[in-house]
């Protein structure tokens, strides 16, 4: 099986909705996003993919990373950083979504994320 | 943005509605947390100690619970005190689901299927219920990593909603379990280390749960 994977801006998220996030990971893509989820993003997220449950998709596995600014960024950046989290709920950092039946785990650390691929 | 702040905003007029409106009977103390984490076996040992019955059926294969289940009018009575509620018992919550997983216990393909499809109703059920609860206790085993995404993603979704939160560590009869790991992880929320098969620890789940709820 061919690997795909697809970086995806978070604005183009917020554009598109979580469907066609959906509809990547139905055809065996890894869709990775450079921003945090929020918990009810996360919760919309597991409950559609509950409905898409079949014989040839049993689910995903998902991780969100979030790397709020540090004290060692420059204050421009974290303001930008704030600015932003404001407007539209962007969070610092990453998610990584995809098929269970091609990741066997995400490992989580507080800085890290380590996808443990099946086969 | 806006969309969570209001969604924030419509849980918390929600609860304030309802605190209004409810009496302390009403109160509603829901047990989450991911797939096999003891839920129903807590459950079972809260109603045998407070109501004499059990709640719901426990097995060692996935999703056995796939309804919300609940029973009414708990009296729970520590040390003088006494709190009124309605358990709610609910299932696992997952991000997959697969059928095959189940053919390992012995299950018929089509038996297999069928609790697949159950269980993912179940999953959608457990999320629409968040919004009814007034306080939420999070099973998680001891011997599991207690960094998992889906037990991030329940913690996550009832600090938005404001919903108090006390975390379980259960599985403390189990080898390698180990409830600090859980009060490293999360340190914003009061641990509880116990073993709702054995009974240990109980009532200092009680107490906390009183001293949450009063």
């Amino acid at each position: 099986m061919n690997l795909k994977i697809k970086f995806l801006p978070y604005e183009k998220l917020k554009e598109e909705g979580i469907e066609e996030v959906m509809k990547e990971v139905e055809r065996n893509t890894i869709v990775m996003i450079d921003g945090k989820l929020s918990a009810t993003d996360e919760a919309e997220l597991i409950e559609k993919t509950m409905k898409k449950i079949s014989d040839k998709f049993s689910g995903i596995e998902l991780s969100s990373l979030e790397l709020p600014a540090s004290a060692a960024d420059h204050p421009l950046a974290r303001i930008k950083d704030s600015f932003i989290e404001l407007v539209i709920g962007k969070k610092r950092g990453l998610t990584v979504i995809g098929p269970s039946r091609l990741i066997k785990r995400i490992k989580k650390n507080p800085k890290e994320l380590f996808l443990e691929m099946s086969g | 943005m806006v969309l969570h702040h209001l969604r924030r905003w419509h849980a918390s007029l929600k609860k304030l509605l309802a605190a209004l409106f409810k009496t302390r009977g009403d109160l509603k103390i829901g047990l989450y947390g991911p797939v096999n984490s003891g839920k129903t076996t807590l459950a079972n040992a809260i109603c045998m100690d407070f109501t004499g019955e059990k709640l719901g059926k426990v097995s060692q294969v996935p999703h056995e619970t796939r309804e919300i289940q609940s029973k009414e009018h708990v009296e729970m009575k520590v040390n003088g005190k006494q709190l009124t509620f309605n358990l709610v018992d609910t299932p696992g919550i997952a991000t997959k689901i697969d059928f095959e997983d189940f053919l390992k216990y012995g299950m018929t393909k089509k038996a297999a299927k069928q609790r697949a499809k159950e269980a993912t109703k179940g999953v959608i059920e457990s999320i629409k219920w968040l919004d009814r609860m007034d306080l939420v206790l999070v099973v998680m085993d001891s011997a599991e990593d207690p960094v998992d995404q889906v037990n991030v993603t329940i913690l996550g979704n009832l600090e938005a909603r404001n919903i108090p939160v006390i975390i379980v560590a259960n599985k403390l009869d189990v080898k390698n379990s180990n409830a600090h790991r859980i009060r490293q992880a999360f340190p914003q929320y009061p641990t509880i280390g116990i073993s709702a098969k054995t009974g240990y620890n109980m009532e200092e789940l009680y107490k906390t749960v009183l001293k949450t709820v009063k």
